[in-house]
This record gives structure tokens, sequence and C-alpha cells, in this order.
């Protein structure tokens, strides 16, 4: 890694004052133009507060909106991982059946606005695929101890089958540009690689697992953490149908209190905190992963 | 050919019979049916209400604890103490209400919701426990002379409202050649007229209200009474008259009480529950 010198020209020096000074303009028309009464007080109450019945910080709404917010992103992206790896080699197999099924699923859900199949799935086929099954009482019957795992990792008992229901639309959704971010790894990889593997005698699952997968791996971790991002992002759309994450918490909030513009740009920072840590990991492994490979 | 024929009458015949035998057998199973898929055998056998509701000042909202507080609150919180059960509140979107409870989300919705003929036909709703009145606040210099309805109704006005409430039928009834904006939430409706892009908004009283008391130097209330009376009641399934009969019987016996009437005072007329919210 070679270091770039940084050389300021009078350029950038003109160019940030502009800049600025566009930010200052912005912020004063805010101040005039907008018939505002700030109050920053209250917000932080709304993350964190003192409990005073139990003596202890305990998280407030928005807290509680944020780590909603990152369990659901986070169980979708694995189960949305999961689903695009097998669409993606569904793809890319010999057998016309399995290009057919990753055909339909990514095109279907890759040409709908996301909305509209989050209604549809929400209503439609969660809804009652999850009373069929009755998930419902299945987690009520489940011990004490159970009940506080699945809180602690998904959703509280009363929310949980919309939770779920919620994290398999997500992943679903996710999992079509997944499928094309993998397939697309995989067909990079050279010609010669399959070839030269196949001369070596190894199969098909070991070509695929042994050369192809660790090289393909390496090329689609930018395109895959920019889609980890997006997952975070589009899990606010879930709020439409009342998932109790960190846009529609802070959505409640405004409607209690009428602190519109503190509360969305309270929420705009924790989602800020949340993208930026994750893109800055993502930038890190691949850092990691070039270096290990020399 | 005529030997098939025969056949095919013959089993029409028989299976009509049978069909025709089984008739009285099923009325009977049909009402036990009825009575165990009835959304009050269910809520009981769970034990837990499950109540649809959405925030809505000073109906339902969030104290600074996070909890849900609000006349819709007690509401509930006494009727599941009064079924013997746990209640269950679940937040849901208000324009999205409707199909939430339609697919079984919550058993029933006690949330403000005015009695609408359009809405009754998705959904059966209890005797009123309430009424309430759309009132409107408008803007002191956008809408400085206005002292009538009649003022307001006018091309060039500009009125905003929240999205699927009563309030958006209410203000296209008295005021159809005025410009409706709705939004999704009320806040946000305050917000487009404290700004001044509106000249007024139409809310549930006693919200618009408490609006002009908050912002004396922005907002006025051009009319003093509320100009609709709205019956309020509670929305549950259709076909489900067991349970409805209950939240009938409930309301008539809380309104006997007084209760109903002594919360309605807390939450509308006085302001002592300001200090739980902020």
């Amino acid at each position: 890694m070679r270091k770039r010198k940084t050389k300021i020209t009078f350029l950038d020096i003109t160019l940030l004052i502009l800049l600025l000074a566009a930010a200052i303009y912005v912020l004063h028309r805010i101040k005039v133009g907008l018939q505002y009464n700030w109050d920053w007080v209250s917000i932080p109450q709304y993350l964190i507060r003192y409990d005073e019945g139990s003596e202890r910080w305990v998280t407030n709404i928005l807290m509680q909106g944020l780590f909603t917010t990152i369990r659901l992103s986070f169980w979708s992206t694995v189960l949305a991982t999961f689903i695009g790896t097998v669409i993606g080699l569904c793809r890319l197999s010999k057998g016309l059946f399995s290009r057919l099924i990753g055909r339909t699923y990514v095109e279907l859900i890759r040409n709908l606005p996301p909305l509209v199949l989050i209604f549809i799935f929400y209503f439609f086929l969660t809804d009652q695929i999850m009373t069929s099954i009755g998930v419902d009482e299945f987690v009520k019957s489940r011990s004490e101890n159970v009940q506080a795992f699945l809180t602690f990792f998904f959703a509280s008992p009363p929310l949980f089958s919309a939770f779920l229901s919620a994290l398999i639309t997500l992943a679903l959704f996710e999992g079509a540009y997944i499928a094309e971010i993998v397939r697309s790894g995989i067909q990079s990889i050279e010609r010669g690689q399959w070839e030269a593997s196949h001369a070596l005698g190894l199969s098909w699952w070991q070509q695929m697992r042994y050369v192809v997968l660790p090289q393909a791996t390496q090329r689609i971790l930018p395109p895959l953490g920019g889609q980890f991002i997006s997952t975070i992002k589009d899990s606010a759309i879930v709020s439409i149908i009342s998932i109790q994450e960190l846009t529609f918490q802070g959505m409640e909030l405004m409607s209690a209190t009428y602190l519109t513009f503190e509360v969305w740009i309270t929420v705009t920072a924790l989602y800020f905190i949340l993208t930026m840590a994750l893109s800055l990991s993502v930038e890190r492994l691949e850092i990691y992963m070039r270096r290990s490979e020399g | 050919m005529m030997e098939i024929r025969r056949l095919c009458l013959k089993s029409m015949l028989l299976v009509s019979l049978l069909i025709g035998m089984a008739g009285p057998v099923f009325a009977g199973k049909i009402q036990q049916q009825l009575v165990k898929e009835s959304a009050l055998e269910v809520v009981l056998k769970r034990g837990a209400l499950r109540v649809g509701m959405s925030t809505f000042v000073p109906w339902a909202m969030r104290d600074k604890t996070g909890k849900l507080i609000g006349f819709e609150i007690d509401v509930a919180t006494r009727l599941a103490n009064d079924l013997g059960v746990k209640v269950e509140f679940v937040p849901t979107k208000w324009d999205g209400i409707i199909p939430a409870l339609l697919s079984g989300k919550f058993d029933v919705i006690i949330g403000g919701m005015g009695i609408r003929p359009d809405r009754n036909l998705k959904v059966n709703f209890s005797i009123p426990y309430d009424y309430t009145g759309m009132s409107l606040v408008a803007h002191k210099v956008l809408a400085a002379d206005f002292r009538s309805l009649k003022d307001f109704n006018r091309p060039d006005v500009f009125i905003a409202a929240r999205l699927g409430s009563t309030a958006v039928a209410a203000a296209k009834k008295f005021m159809p050649r005025a410009q409706l904006r709705m939004f999704d939430d009320e806040s946000q409706a305050y917000q487009e007229l404290l700004n001044g892009r509106v000249h007024a908004v139409v809310g549930s009283a006693p919200m618009p209200r408490f609006q002009a008391i908050k912002y004396p130097e922005k907002l006025f209330l051009p009319l003093k009474t509320d100009f609709t009376r709205e019956p309020i009641g509670f929305a549950i399934r259709k076909g489900d008259f067991d349970t409805l009969n209950t939240l009938n019987n409930w309301i008539r016996v809380v309104e006997a009480e007084g209760w109903l009437r002594e919360r309605k005072v807390y939450w509308f007329e006085t302001k002592d529950w300001e200090d739980m919210l902020r």
C-alpha cells in the first residue's frame, strides 16, 4: 500500500468555502423560514432513560426501535445470503428446471416495487402461512427461558409472528439481488480456472468449493457489502406493516410529541451510525482478504 | 348410453338426498362452530385481548417511559380486565388498520374509530362509547378574517388532514371547493400549517384546540364549536355476533357507571397528563 501525498490547492479551498457558505445559508433559512420551536432537550430521554422503579438506566423507544432494526437486518441478511447463494447457483445450473426457478424468482422480485411486495407478502402469504403453522401458539407455549431467548434475538412473543413475516419478506426481497451478485461473481471467474481444475480431476462440486467460490467471494464482497447496507436501509419500509423498528417508532413518537424535526434528525443519525459502521467493517474485510491472498 | 344416463340421474338423486338429510345436522354444528371461532372465545383461550390502535393525541400515545397512555388505552385496559384477560396493544398505521384487523393481526380496533357507513361495509361496529367532533384550527395570517366554514370553501384555500381519517370526509363535505392535502400523521399536517403552507387543519377535537393554545401567536380557532358530531365505536370482524354483543353490553355497563364520562373528562378537558408526555 503506497501512501498518497495530499496536496491542498487553491481550488479546493474555494470549493470548501462555497460549500460551507451554502450550508450556513440553508441552516439560516431553516431557522428563519421555518416556524418551529426547537426542543432538543426532550430527545435524549427517548433514547435512554433512568427507571426509578428498578433504579437502572434502560433503553427507551428509539433505542428499542434501533435494536429491532439491527435484529431484523441481521437475520434477513443471513437468510437472504442463503437464498441468494442457492438461487445464484440455480441460475448457473445445467438443469432447465433449476434455471427456470432461479430466473422466475429473480425477475419477479426485481421487477416489482418493494412497497407492493411487502404488502402482498404480509397480508396474503406470510400471514396465512404463519397462522396455519401456528407460530404464535408455538412461541406462547415455550418455557420462560426460551421466550426470553427469542425476545432477545428476535422479538417479544406478541410481536413474534409479525416480526417473522417482515424478516422473511425482507430476506426474499434482498435475496433476489444477492442471487444476481453471486451469479455474476461466479460467471466472472475465467474459463481457464474451471478447465484447469477439471483437468486435475475435481468434481463439479469440488471445482466450485475449492477453486471458483474462493475467488468469486473476493470479487463479490464489495457489491455484497453494498447490498447488506441496503438491507438496513430497506428495513425502514417494513414500518408500513407496523413492525416496531426505528422508523415506525420514530413516527409514533412524532405523532405523540409533535417533535417532528428533532425525531427525524435523530433517526437519521442512528441509521447513519449503523450503516457507516457496517460500511467500514466491509472495507476492513476487503483489505484483510486482499492481504491474506498475498 | 341410456344406461349411463340413468346411473347419473340415480347418483345425483342419492347425493341430493344425502345433502338434504345432512342439512339439519349441519345447522347445529355450524352454531357450535361459530361460538368456537368467535373472537371472544379465542381471546379467552389465549388469555390476552389483542387491540389494534394508532397514536393519536390524546386517544393513545406514548409517555416518557415508552408506555402507552390515553383515553383508548384506559378503555381497552378496563375492557380486558373485565373480561379477565391481559391486554396486548398492537400499534398499527392508521391507513392500514382495517386490513390488519381483517387479516387477524388483532381482535378489535379500539382507536377512536368513527362509525361510518363505508367502513361498516368492511367491519362491524359496537354501539358508540364516545362521540367526537371535527374542529378546525387556522393560520392567523393566511386565514386572517376567516370566520365561518364558508370562508374556507374557496378553490384557493388549502386544508390539511390526516390520511384515511374522518377529518378528510368532513373536509370534503363541508369545504368541497377547498384543496385538500393529506398526511400520514397529524403532526405533519400541523407542521404544514405552522409553516404557512396550508390555511387550516381539520382534525378530531380536542387536538386543534390544543394546538391553538400551544401556538397562540400563529394559530387561532375560527369556529367556536366543533362542526361535526361523530359516534366512536369498537371495530371487529364481520359475522361475529357473540363478541359484538359482549362489547355492546360492556359499553352500556361502564357508561351507566359514569366511568366513561370520567375518563373522557380527564383526557379531553384537563391537561393533567401533559407532564407524562415530555
